[in-house]
C-alpha cells in the first residue's frame, strides 16, 4: 500500500511508495518523513478549494494537457464541455468525476481509475488512434 | 433477465453517444428495427443491466465497461466504442 510523506521544512504532502527526493514545494532535498492519515488531512484541511464548476474542471484538464509533451486536449469545445458537464454530474451522484463514457464497478479501488484524466495511455483507442476513449485527450503530433 | 432485445447502453454526457444517436435512429428506420436505448449513468437499474452482460462487452470496449456498447441479447454479441458504423451496428443487430 502507498504512504503518506510530509516535507518537515514545509509540509508539503505526497502518497506515494516514497517521498520525492526533492520537495516540489520548497526545493528541500530529502526532506520527506513517514505521516498518517489524520496529520494530513489536517495539513490539507477542510477549506481546501475544490474543482466544483465546469470551468474548473476544464482549466484542471487544460493545466494537465499544457505541461505534456505527449498529449493535447480535443479542439472540439462542445464536447469538451458536455464532458465536463459529465464529470460533474458523476461527481454529484458517484462521489468522484468518473469518466462519462465508462462506466463504475462498485469496487471503488477499481473505479478510482476511472477518475478524469484515466490512464488513458494503456487504452486501445490511444494506441491505435491516438486518443483516449471520451476523444478528450489527443496524442500530440510526431510523438 | 433476457427479453431478445437490441440493446443499446449509453451516456448522457458522452460525445460518441451523441454522434452515433443519428446513425443508430436511421438504422432503425431503414431496417424496421428497434434497439432499446439504455443510459447507464443516471439510472443504476440499466447500468447494473450491462454489468450482467460485462463478460461480452467487455472485450469488446478493450478490457473495460464503456460506452458507447451495444448487445444483442439474442445473439449475445457486443461491440463497443466512438467509431462503430452503421455496417458495423447492422451486421451486429442481424447476428
Amino acid at each position: 500500500m502507498k504512504k503518506l510523506w510530509r516535507c518537515h521544512v514545509c509540509n508539503d504532502v505526497h502518497l506515494g511508495n516514497k517521498g520525492p527526493e526533492v520537495c516540489p514545494t520548497c526545493g528541500a532535498r530529502n526532506a520527506f518523513v513517514l505521516s498518517d492519515r489524520a496529520e494530513a488531512l489536517e495539513i490539507i484541511g477542510e477549506d481546501h478549494p475544490v474543482i466544483g464548476t465546469p470551468q474548473e474542471v476544464v482549466a484542471a484538464w487544460r493545466q494537465f494537457a499544457d505541461q505534456s509533451p505527449t498529449v493535447r486536449l480535443t479542439e472540439k469545445d462542445e464536447e469538451v464541455e458536455l464532458l465536463s458537464q459529465g464529470v460533474l454530474e458523476n461527481r454529484n451522484t458517484k462521489g468522484q468525476r468518473y469518466c462519462p463514457c465508462r462506466i463504475t464497478s462498485g469496487d471503488l479501488r477499481k473505479d478510482l481509475g476511472l477518475i478524469c484524466p484515466c490512464n488513458f495511455t494503456r487504452q486501445r483507442t490511444y494506441r491505435e488512434i491516438g486518443e483516449c476513449w471520451c476523444g478528450l485527450f489527443i496524442k500530440r503530433d510526431g510523438t | 433477465m433476457s427479453e431478445n432485445r437490441l440493446i443499446w447502453f449509453h451516456g448522457r454526457e458522452c460525445p460518441h453517444c451523441r454522434q452515433l444517436r443519428p446513425v443508430v435512429e436511421r438504422l432503425e428506420k431503414d431496417n424496421g428495427l428497434t434497439i432499446t436505448q439504455l443510459e447507464v449513468w443516471h439510472d443504476e437499474e440499466n447500468a447494473e443491466l450491462m454489468r450482467s452482460y460485462a463478460q461480452a462487452i467487455t472485450p469488446a470496449c478493450g478490457g473495460e465497461l464503456g460506452v458507447p456498447a451495444f448487445y444483442n441479447e439474442v445473439t449475445g454479441k457486443a461491440i463497443c466504442g466512438g467509431r462503430i458504423t452503421a455496417e458495423q451496428l447492422l451486421e451486429w443487430a442481424k447476428g
